[in-house]
């Protein structure tokens, strides 16, 4: 007697895909909001022509409140040319853009050794500024 | 006559499409977020050595930048615009490139703003900008 074999249908269930692709986005947020310094509040001092930014490999922020950030995160003037320099690793020229936002009020005394860490991590500065409004 | 009954119907919302929506909603500020205006101005400032040759050095403008004004070789001007036409008869006179080096040196309570004014003006003159810091030293005391 040939017994007759129980196949069973099997399908993946698609219900929760929706609820998984959005956790997933909200987990990708939170991982890109842990680098980002868009909370920072700083106030660009503006000059007459500016160029567009390229993607930079490290930003650095110098607050209202004379703080200094580097990627978001708070940082001191003592390690910033190593941290600095860890971030641009072997990058090749052109590819090693640092980006300046500095409040524009902070003084030489605190944003002249920052400029020199850059350059002395061999980073490409561009500081960041707001254009001159025409009257 | 009798007038046909007139049915009030439940009318729902429909909830379907709720999660696509909240979705799109998301995806769009975040491109909204990620568009901040990131523009401004390339600089290259050669790291600083620790002491610069004399002879070097005086062949070099010097510019020092205070909170109000900027002086060339000592000469203080408050207004940028002259400031920039006597640097570029300055610069123009030296024809080799590493003439064009101008040292940038500043007062300890000069404002960021007043910097990038100043050194924006060093390059449109056609200048190269090189930093000069104060140096400071801790010395112990018996």
């Amino acid at each position: 007697m040939k017994i007759a074999r129980k196949t069973f249908r099997v399908e993946v269930p698609v219900v929760a895909m929706g609820d998984i692709a959005f956790n997933l986005l909200i987990f990708f947020v939170i991982l890109a909001r842990a680098q980002d310094d868009s909370h920072l509040k700083w106030q660009p001092a503006t000059t007459p022509r500016v160029d567009p930014a390229r993607y930079a490999r490290a930003t650095i922020v110098v607050d209202v409140n004379n703080r200094l950030y580097l990627n978001g995160q708070e940082t001191g003037i003592a390690d910033l040319a190593s941290r600095v320099s860890q971030l641009l690793g072997d990058a090749a020229p052109g590819d090693r853009t640092v980006m300046l936002k500095i409040h524009r009020e902070t003084t030489a005394q605190r944003f002249e050794p920052i400029i020199e860490a850059v350059s002395q991590a061999g980073g490409e500065l561009v500081h960041i500024l707001q254009e001159e409004r025409k009257p | 006559m009798r007038l046909a009954r007139r049915t009030n119907l439940l009318i729902e919302p429909p909830a379907a499409a709720t999660g696509d929506i909240a979705f799109n909603l998301l995806v769009f500020f975040l491109v909204c977020a990620s568009t901040q205006p990131d523009s401004g101005r390339r600089q290259n400032i050669p790291a600083s050595e620790p002491k610069q040759q004399p002879s070097q050095q005086s062949q070099n403008i010097e510019v020092y930048v205070t909170r109000t004004t900027a002086a060339i070789d000592g000469r203080p001007y408050r207004n940028l615009e002259p400031f920039q036409a006597r640097l570029a008869q300055l610069l123009a006179a030296k024809p080799r490139p590493e003439d064009k080096v101008v040292v940038v040196k500043s007062s300890k309570d000069t404002s960021y703003a007043q910097w990038i004014e100043v050194t924006g003006r060093i390059e449109a003159a056609g200048g190269t900008i090189t930093l000069q810091l104060e140096e400071e030293r801790t010395v112990a005391s018996p």
